[in-house]
């Protein structure tokens, strides 16, 4: 029996969609079509997008409070540019956007030696500020309206472009983590610093790196956003980032470095989206879906926590 | 003239108000293991730092194969074939033991990790060591010898020029011991040079060619191992007479003031036995990882107790944490001063009256003028210099800073106090000036249990010995038949008195 | 390590480093307020002044009480906008049943017990804070807004707000309240028992424990000190505003953390006083109310606030590396 209990946790990220799954699906009529779950999937893309940079980062015992903020500003980018240099360049420029940001937050965690949290608290407030700046806190509408709806187009019934490049970029982390040097080296790095230092690996470099490649996820899942709306907006993705860190840890990450599974990230997303979508479908007002997905963001925590006791090393 | 594998020359290292190292010079021959010794303190581990490229020399000059260089990383002194087996274990917990043993070199097919050359060649050099591990299991979940020997696998599977062991057995039974000194030998005969840390004289004669002693941050002697004898090697170690450096006051020994029958922690320790009587220093030692340190946590609260009884002065006590045993009179001055010891950014004032804190106080407002008069007046007692109360303890010295520490658990005036490794890291004159402290203590009636890894000291000031090995504890030896192999043997599991 | 020590160590630049650190706020403010006294007429004056003690009242509060946290090495608290709701919410919604008082304390004893929560999470279970902080907020400000049904809630007596609205002599009754905090919380940080422990649990956690600190005690304390203060804040708040939206309190952890980093507190824990942080939250405040009356734009505020907590924790950092922490 203990077995079985030691099983489900360790798997608990499939045990709880598909509990998730089976409720939404009896208690919420319309729920089991493949459109919905299309739709569902659609909007697990931008947060999805985001939970790959923050798997990353958090792999190498980092964190980064500002991806909802780089969000913002490269979709608003990306939007502010297209009557000057056309529609894709300014995706282009609103993609580097993002990774200009990634590259200023490591810059400052390892350049100025803060730590991420503090940091990327200071760079969300500075990079809000820059959206709202751009656009003087208005929504900014975009050119081609046409281009929008190709983008939010569902094919094969279930995936929208966004959808299936979060799916292939949560396969293509799943390899990264386990099979590439470079990814059991960040997995080093969060698991013991100090050895990964010792080892001739080098932490500044890798630290610099993880968050560009965040800051590019995080610009690219913004420039689709406002491509797809045909709008660029100061005030997307603010609850991004709590999103996509509950998505996260709900699938097994651990915040302290070390521990990293992109599969778990998925197992996550999917279990968060199915429940937003399916509290949506079901009328459920908005401040209730947040008790509801902070409920299990904190039982998972505290479940975590005595499942498994803390201890790297005796 | 053959050229040496390795030549410091004259390394100076200061740190701010500290000179570790005051002109130390080191030669090492190709294909030789030789054995560096020193006290604590004496400067080896900065050394090898210095060599291993985390610290750079203030002054001096490295020479490999002749040819001078510059290690300013560790990167840079792997390229140049150095590698270095730490004490404190270097190691990443959630990865397995073959990605350990090759972090930074992992074998590759492009990016992606070479995985059949990663398991094959863990395999293959776990097993010239002897080590029979399994190379996909977890770092973490090994125990703490087993973790020592992927470090070492490590460092040997980098095929080094230069291998730096540092206390390599403190954690290996006898027989892992002899399966690695074959494995030196083996380095040895392929020409590789071996640098041997360590303060176990006995292993020192057994194994080296030659022997450098530092003391107190100087060089205090080179000689080959022909001839020489433990009672050289620590004079040169010590620089006087054992017996001058701990001098043993006169007690009398009273009640028993401590008495724990059959502790066991749930881990490692198992029917742990011991008696601390007034008046007198009890010995605990044995080999790193016996168990000391987990008994004397378990006694006070701060690591978990599963079995036995505890009674202070006749009384049976339970604590749950250290408040507790110190109102039941026992307090426990930690291992590790740096961690478990100081806070370093309060001052000693506040150091010192920690515990006591709510008695100094009234209704939880601190009286201020009770709480400098105590600080002062232990303070004073222990000889913290410099003696400004307000001064922020991470400035003191390593000798200063254990006297706040012990300072700190005086003030509740407890009937035992329980001390571990107190002068290790401590410079010769305080090591002095803290036994002291400690003899007159007893003389005053306190019980004393000193832990500690130092036989020299182990032995010239306790009444009687403990000696734990792997959780257990033999009975006592008294002072009469205190003798260095007997000891040791009961350390390392060989006898059973 | 240890051996001889060299004869006189050099006192001059550590020294020198650290009273540069500590003048450093002090200077600060000045340097804040030369430059409103030359960009603006409207600076210097009473009523401008006023303003920003009232506007920092609010939410230096949460400000003190966010001190502890970080100071026991609690690293932050971010469900401070939850709190900050549920003080405002409640203080309203049972206004007619339990009267103006009692709906205020209702409102600071349920945020007080989010702090427990938080506290129970973080000090004895030992979770990660962000996480925990940042889920238990989503999950509080839904409790809140579900109470009242999702609601704006107004206040049904226009009069409960005046003696908050009104002045003793001269001094805005609110200013007073965050005075009187502000000492209450400096003498307990530096004088009481409870304020050593704190200190000591964030300076070393694990030699705080095996001195005898109840160091489990003390984290959670600080939790729940933030969850009273965003109570309080958030009913004082609904008070002189006379409706409470649930986003009443957005940005006001993120406001909270940035003048306690900037006043000097380490987010490491051990370091740090009361004092600081409202000097760091004095200094913002005269910042930005220079920043509105030069017409610099919000935007443009946001990005300096932003760089202000890099610079302000970067030569922290600095400092403490050569002070030899």
């Amino acid at each position: 029996m203990t077995r079985l209990v030691f099983w489900a946790i360790d798997y608990r990220v499939l045990v709880i969609w598909f509990a998730t799954l089976i409720v939404a699906v009896m208690t919420v009529p319309g729920f089991a079509s493949t459109i919905t779950l299309g739709l569902a999937l659609d909007r697990a893309a931008s947060m999805g997008l985001i939970a790959v940079g923050l798997t990353v980062l958090l792999a190498a015992g980092q964190i980064d409070l500002s991806s909802g903020a780089v969000f913002a500003v490269s979709g608003i980018v990306a939007v502010v540019l297209q009557p000057n240099i056309g529609i894709w360049p300014a995706a282009g420029v609103g993609m580097l956007a993002g990774l200009v940001a990634g590259a200023i937050n490591g810059f400052v965690v390892v350049g100025l030696g803060v730590n991420s949290l503090v940091a990327t608290l200071a760079t969300l407030l500075a990079y809000r500020a820059i959206g709202h700046w751009i656009t003087q806190s208005q929504p900014m509408s975009g050119m081609d309206i046409m281009l929008a709806l190709a983008i939010s187009q569902v094919h094969w019934g279930m995936l929208t472009l966004r959808a299936a490049l979060f799916l292939v970029l949560i396969l293509l982390l799943h390899l990264w983590l386990t099979y590439t040097v470079a990814g059991r080296n960040l997995i080093a790095l969060g698991s013991s610093p100090e050895t990964a230092r010792t080892s001739g690996l080098r932490p500044g470099r890798m630290i610099i790196l993880a968050f560009m490649g965040a800051g590019l996820l995080a610009g690219g899942a913004g420039v689709l956003q406002s491509l797809s709306v045909n709008t660029g907006s100061p005030v997307f993705g603010t609850d991004l980032t709590l999103l996509a860190l509950t998505a996260v840890v709900v699938g097994g990450t651990r915040l302290e470095g070390g521990r990293a599974t992109a599969l778990g990230t998925l197992g996550g997303v999917l279990t968060l989206v199915t429940l937003t979508t399916g509290m949506e479908f079901a009328s459920v007002p908005a401040y209730v879906q947040e008790v509801v997905t902070g409920m299990i963001l904190l039982t998972l925590i505290v479940l975590d926590r005595f499942a498994r006791p803390q201890g790297a090393m005796t | 003239m053959i050229v040496p594998a390795l030549e410091m020359r004259n390394i100076v290292k200061t740190f701010p108000g500290v000179r570790a190292l005051s002109g130390v010079d080191l030669m090492v021959q190709r294909g030789s293991i030789h054995a560096v010794v020193g006290e604590n303190g004496a400067g080896k581990s900065t050394l090898m730092k210095i060599l291993s490229g985390m610290y750079q020399p203030s002054s001096g000059d490295i020479l490999i194969d002749g040819a001078p260089v510059t290690l300013a990383s560790p990167a840079v002194a792997a390229h140049f074939g150095i590698a270095m087996v730490h004490q404190e274990l270097n190691l990443a917990p959630d990865l397995s033991v073959a990605e350990n043993v090759f972090l930074g070199r992992t074998p590759r097919r492009g990016p992606f990790v070479d995985r059949k050359a990663l398991r094959t060649g863990a395999k293959d050099v776990l097993g010239t060591i002897g080590a029979r591990l399994n190379v996909d299991a977890l770092v973490g979940g090994l125990t703490v010898s087993q973790q020592q020997l992927v470090e070492i696998a490590k460092a040997y599977a980098a095929g080094p020029r230069i291998i730096v062991l540092d206390e390599p057995t403190s954690s290996l039974s006898e027989h892992e011991s002899t399966a690695l000194f074959d494995v030196l030998r083996r380095m040895r005969a392929q020409g590789t040079a071996v640098i041997y840390i360590s303060h176990r004289l006995r292993e020192v004669l057994a194994i080296a060619d030659e022997v450098t002693v530092l003391r107190d941050g100087a060089l205090a002697g080179a000689r080959p191992r022909e001839g020489l004898t433990s009672e050289e090697m620590i004079h040169l170690m010590v620089g006087r007479k054992v017996t001058d450096l701990f001098p043993k006051q006169a007690a009398t020994i009273g009640e028993p003031l401590l008495e724990i029958e059959a502790l066991s922690d749930g881990r490692r320790v198992q029917d742990v036995s011991l008696t601390v009587r007034a008046g007198e220093i009890v010995g605990m030692t044995g080999l790193v990882g016996a168990g000391r340190t987990e008994v004397a946590r378990a006694i006070v609260g701060l690591g978990p107790r599963t079995a036995g009884t505890i009674r202070v002065r006749g009384h049976n006590v339970a604590p749950r944490n250290p408040a507790e045993a110190q109102r039941a009179g026992i307090v426990y001055v930690p291992e590790d001063r740096k961690r478990d010891g100081i806070l370093p950014t309060l001052c000693v004032r506040e150091n010192i009256t920690l515990p006591i804190l709510t008695s100094l106080s009234r209704l939880g407002w601190v009286r201020g003028g009770a709480e400098r008069a105590e600080a002062q007046g232990q303070s004073r007692r222990l000889g913290i210099s410099p003696s400004d109360p307000e001064r922020r303890v991470s400035l003191l010295s390593g000798g200063n800073q254990q006297k706040a520490v012990i300072a700190r658990w005086l003030a509740s005036r407890p009937a035992v106090l329980i001390l571990d490794e107190p002068t290790r890291g401590v410079d010769v004159g305080a090591k002095a000036e803290i036994h002291a402290i400690i003899g007159d203590l007893v003389s005053q009636g306190l019980g004393v249990l000193m832990i500690s890894s130092e036989l020299p000291e182990v032995m010239a000031v306790s009444d009687r010995v403990y000696v734990m090995h792997e959780g257990r504890i033999a009975p006592p030896l008294e002072r009469h038949e205190l003798d260095e192999r007997r000891i040791m043997a009961l350390a390392t599991g060989e006898a059973v008195t | 390590m240890s051996v001889a020590p060299l004869s006189p160590p050099r006192h001059s630049t550590r020294s020198m480093l650290a009273t540069a650190g500590s003048l450093a706020l002090p200077l600060a403010v000045v340097a804040v307020l030369l430059l409103g006294v030359s960009t603006s007429s409207n600076f210097l004056t009473v009523s401008n002044l006023l303003n920003v003690l009232t506007s920092m009242s609010i939410i230096g509060v949460i400000v003190v009480a966010m001190t502890f946290v970080l100071i026991t090495g609690g690293l932050a608290d971010l469900s401070v906008p939850a709190t900050v709701g549920m003080g405002a919410i409640l203080t309203l919604a049972l206004q007619p049943m339990l009267g103006t008082v009692g709906a205020f304390s209702a409102g600071v004893l349920a945020a007080g017990g989010a702090g427990l929560l938080n506290g129970v999470l973080v000090g004895y279970a030992r979770i990660n804070a962000i996480i925990v902080t940042l889920a238990t907020g989503t999950v509080i400000l839904g409790v809140a807004q579900w109470v009242v049904g999702g609601v704006i809630v107004y206040g049904a007596d226009p009069t409960s707000g005046n003696l908050l609205k009104g002045r003793v002599g001269g001094v805005p009754t609110i200013v007073l309240i965050f005075a009187s905090v502000v000492i209450l919380g400096h003498l307990l940080l530096s004088h009481t028992v409870w304020g050593r422990w704190s200190r000591a649990t964030g300076d070393s956690l694990s030699a705080a424990t095996a001195a005898a600190v109840p160091v489990k005690l003390v984290s959670a304390g600080a939790f729940v000190l933030t969850g009273i203060a965003g109570g309080i804040s958030g009913g004082l708040l609904a008070l002189t505003l006379q409706n409470a939206r649930p986003g009443i309190g957005q940005g006001y952890e993120f406001s909270a953390i940035t003048a306690v980093v900037v006043g000097g507190v380490s987010i490491l824990g051990g370091q740090g006083s009361v004092l600081r942080a409202v000097g760091g939250l004095i200094f913002i405040q005269l910042l930005t109310n220079v920043m509105t009356l030069t017409g610099v734009r919000t935007p443009v505020q946001g990005l300096a606030l932003g760089l202000l907590i890099i610079a302000a924790v970067a030569l922290d950092l600095a400092v403490r590396k050569r002070g030899g922490a």
